[in-house]
């Protein structure tokens, strides 16, 4: 049976892994310090200038429609989408889970370049909310559907046997236990829309962070793009103490595996056929039409061809710095995650929630930091793989965290404690009760951070060893000389390449269990 | 399964970390070679490097960026950059480097075979080759007779969203041609004017698209743009064509495509000798292979069937509009930034 109880920080913690906790949030330190030092170079008066300037609050209107568009529709499109295959008597349900998750797979770099290939309706703000809330939908559909399926349904029909209606069932049963997981989906989806610079490139829509590259590409000291940063991180604060306010002090942790009843399940009837009809355009638009787009440039452009000798290069770059880089940002923040779960005070939560606050910048502004620390004070790291993961550390360990707290919150605190009892010192109580559990969360973690760091551009681009390639660096490069022909092939493979963690991250996250 | 792929992503990650760790350590820098972060077309400097490695033996590190983040790398990099040259497709991230005191004047012998408008004063940066401001249009949306002589002409109520701009990759050498012609005032008044009548794209890509699908009449981008979408999809079957502005006219812009050697480069005669290069006229045949783009060095021909550059041009030099501070003090005057 499960337990809800609402509870405090609380358990111990092994203090070797309290140092490895202290890591991530000493770097992410980093791109606060020198957006700030950066923007106090522009001096009170100049800042006070700078802020109330119309073209700020223009910023601040288009940088905000877009977040909260893209949000709300994709919360809708999720949470529908998870309810019907999860809840619902839809046919080849199987199938259709496949077509809400696959526009993972689909970078919104290349669908973006797409659909405003076909016209000037697709570049404005209504069509950059429709290409990103495709692109995005996954990140909610996926924790909802998963939420879905791993609710014990006894509550519901405790719920029921009390009188409760089905609507009041689901209002006050089966919103409350799902509500984390669309929580979660709708921070990382806000988050993404301030930071999104590629897939806007296209079109013709300005946020703070394409006013910030063009700061940097205008001119050549960067105060006025260092103060558009601290906005930016000043948007991304309420965003990510939202979602902690919204996770705190539920507790969904389980002594048993909990019961393996099926839940009830709703008949469409009459509705099936819209049903049917609403997910396959899903499908079309999300996937259809931008990679038929690709194979279109493919057949018809005479750049054709061109490059692919870099095709393998670029692929082995991908994987290497990608899986590497996953790899790192799971490991750093297991401890972090587990830190902020038991122990209590400012300070850890401060560390647990300062990487979502800088998961809004720009890849831009994170690289910028690390190029003037690391050639000031590890100059051996420049331009050496180790930096461009350190940066990938710093861009996605949000993602990492909310994956790995999914599974960290099934895991009652207790079992580690009853190891100790046993004799266990901290560190092997960990290593040997808690660690095997959060194994899901750390596949799911591996495979969202892969993910997004296959697709990652500037950071890369910045701080990657010359003449290192990656699918997104050559794509984009091809792209910005016109040649789409050349590029289709990189877009063909990135998404090829995203298929393999998509595909792993689907099955875990919707096995039964 | 599950449990084999996540095994499987862990000893992949693990196997890949140490291929980065082994790779950088067999990447140790060997004697002749430098480091050129390039701005320009990767297909551009690419065949230059090749035809340079080729000639001298000596090895060169590209690394590939926009222009404008890489002058920004170098300045956060400052004494300890790993850079030996850099070659940027517009001219004011060259400028600013120069102002900043990074760059390094290159050879006398080399400054001296371009002419000296193409080159900073104290020549600190060379041109490598250049690109001509124009108006594309959709023949089927505007007549030949309506072309306007001058680009203070396309901001006029009569052109309200009929002309596309960019405010990237050119725009503000742009800008300070028109400062040069009409005073400081002039150009506000003329940019105020095009934010109201023009309509902005994020990219010369972009405008150029959209003027061949009919989108918008007509668009402010680089002459090789259209060369780009022509060759792409073949000459014929072209909707757009390309109109110049009259010689002497602010719109009738050449720019440059500038390359300087740091500063703080350990192996200048290497460096010294990829620039001598790069306006040999080896050199220069093998930059303008590929995009539509103008040679600085006189008697090289271009390789696409260009207008001559003497029909064109306004007397400005890449210093001037290349110092683009004004530019964008003007652009965030006008609102546009």
């Amino acid at each position: 049976m499960t337990a809800i109880a609402r509870i405090g920080g609380r358990g111990s913690f092994p203090p070797a892994l309290l140092a490895v906790a202290a890591i991530p949030g000493l770097l992410v330190a980093l791109p606060i310090a020198y957006a700030v030092m950066r923007s106090a170079e522009a001096g009170l008066s100049g800042i006070i200038a700078e802020l109330t300037r119309p073209v700020t609050l223009e910023l601040l209107i288009s940088t905000l429609t877009l977040a909260i568009s893209v949000t709300v529709l994709t919360v809708i499109l999720g949470v529908a989408g998870a309810w019907v295959t999860e809840r619902c008597d839809i046919p080849y349900a199987g199938a259709w889970r496949i077509v809400a998750s696959a526009p993972l797979a689909m970078p919104a770099l290349v669908s973006s370049y797409a659909w405003s290939s076909l016209g000037p309706q697709f570049q404005g703000m209504a069509g950059a909310i429709m290409i990103l809330t495709l692109a995005c939908a996954p990140l909610v559909y996926l924790p909802v559907a998963a939420a879905l399926r791993g609710l014990d349904p006894g509550f519901e029909d405790v719920a029921r046997s009390l009188g409760r209606g089905p609507w009041s069932t689901f209002l006050n049963v089966v919103v409350p236990q799902a509500a984390p997981a669309v929580m979660g989906g709708a921070l990382l989806v806000s988050s993404h829309m301030l930071a999104e610079f590629g897939a806007l490139s296209f079109l013709r829509v300005q946020t703070f962070t394409t006013a910030i590259f063009q700061q940097y590409e205008m001119q050549f000291d960067n105060a006025t793009a260092a103060l558009l940063s601290s906005v930016l991180m000043a948007l991304c604060i309420p965003l990510a103490l939202g979602e902690m306010r919204i996770r705190h002090g539920r507790r969904f942790s389980r002594s048993g595996k909990g019961t393996a009843r099926s839940p009830q399940i709703i008949k469409l009837g009459v509705y099936r056929i819209p049903v049917l009809l609403g997910f396959a355009a899903f499908g079309l638009l999300a996937i259809g039409i931008p990679f038929g787009m690709l194979m279109y440039w493919l057949a018809s452009g005479t750049s054709a061809g061109m490059g692919l000798e870099r095709l393998a290069p670029a692929i082995v770059g991908s994987l290497s710095y990608s899986l590497s880089g996953g790899l790192l940002t799971t490991i750093l923040a297991i401890p972090l995650v587990l830190a902020s779960m038991r122990l209590r005070g400012a300070v850890v939560t401060i560390a647990e929630r300062l990487p979502y606050a800088i998961h809004g910048l720009p890849g831009l502004v994170i690289a910028l930091s690390l190029v003037f620390f690391a050639i000031r004070y590890a100059p051996p790291l420049y331009q050496s793989p180790a930096l461009v993961l350190i940066a990938y550390v710093m861009l996605y360990l949000p993602l990492a965290q909310s994956a790995i707290r999914a599974s960290a919150e099934l895991v009652p605190p207790e079992l580690e404690d009853v190891a100790r009892t046993l004799g266990k010192k901290p560190l092997t109580a960990f290593m040997e009760v808690t660690l095997p559990n959060l194994l899901p969360g750390i596949g799911a973690s591996l495979a969202m951070v892969v993910l997004q760091l296959m697709r990652e551009l500037t950071a890369t681009l910045l701080l990657a060893p010359s003449g290192v390639v990656t699918l997104a660096t050559e794509f984009w490069s091809y792209t910005n000389d016109r040649a789409f022909a050349a590029a289709a092939p990189f877009a063909a493979a990135l998404v090829i390449v995203s298929g393999v963690p998509v595909y792993v991250f689907t099955l875990r996250t919707l096995k039964r269990g | 399964m599950t449990l084999i792929a996540r095994r499987s992503l862990v000893a992949g990650g693990a196997a890949s970390i140490a291929a980065l760790a082994f790779g950088s350590a067999s990447r140790a820098q060997t004697g002749g070679t430098i480091t050129v972060y390039n701005g320009q077309h990767r297909q551009t400097t690419e065949a230059l490097v090749n035809e340079f490695t080729k000639s001298t033996g000596i090895k060169v590190t590209l690394r590939q960026g926009e222009s404008s983040q890489l002058a920004n790398q170098i300045i956060e990099e400052g004494a300890r950059s790993p850079a030996d040259v850099f070659y940027s497709e517009q001219s004011p991230p060259l400028v600013a480097l120069d102002e900043k005191g990074l760059l390094l004047p290159a050879d006398d012998a080399t400054a001296a075979q371009i002419p000296a408008a193409y080159a900073s004063p104290n020549k600190t940066w060379i041109g490598a080759t250049m690109r001509v401001r124009v108006l594309v249009y959709n023949k089927a949306m505007i007549k030949p007779g309506e072309l306007p002589p001058s680009i203070l002409d396309v901001v006029t109520p009569a052109w309200k969203d009929r002309v596309g701009y960019v405010i990237r990759d050119g725009f503000q050498e742009q800008i300070m041609a028109v400062v040069k012609v009409k005073g400081r005032d002039g150009a506000l008044a003329w940019l105020k004017s095009l934010k109201q009548n023009g309509r902005l794209y994020n990219g010369n890509g972009a405008a150029m698209n959209a003027v061949e699908s009919g989108e918008v009449a007509t668009a402010l981008v680089n002459n090789y743009y259209w060369y780009g979408l022509a060759k792409e999809r073949g000459e014929q079957n072209m909707k757009s064509a390309i109109h110049f502005f009259q010689k002497g006219d602010a719109g009738a812009l050449v720019n440059l495509s500038p390359i300087g050697i740091l500063k703080t480069t350990k192996q200048p005669e290497l460096a010294q000798k990829f620039l001598a290069f790069a306006i040999s006229e080896a050199g220069q045949k093998a930059m303008l292979a590929t995009y539509a783009e103008y040679p600085v060095r006189p008697g090289v021909s271009p390789a696409f069937n260009l207008k001559p550059i003497d029909e064109i041009g306004i007397p400005i030099t890449a210093h001037e509009v290349g110092g683009a501070a004004l530019a964008y003090e003007l652009q965030r005057e006008a609102g546009i930034l």
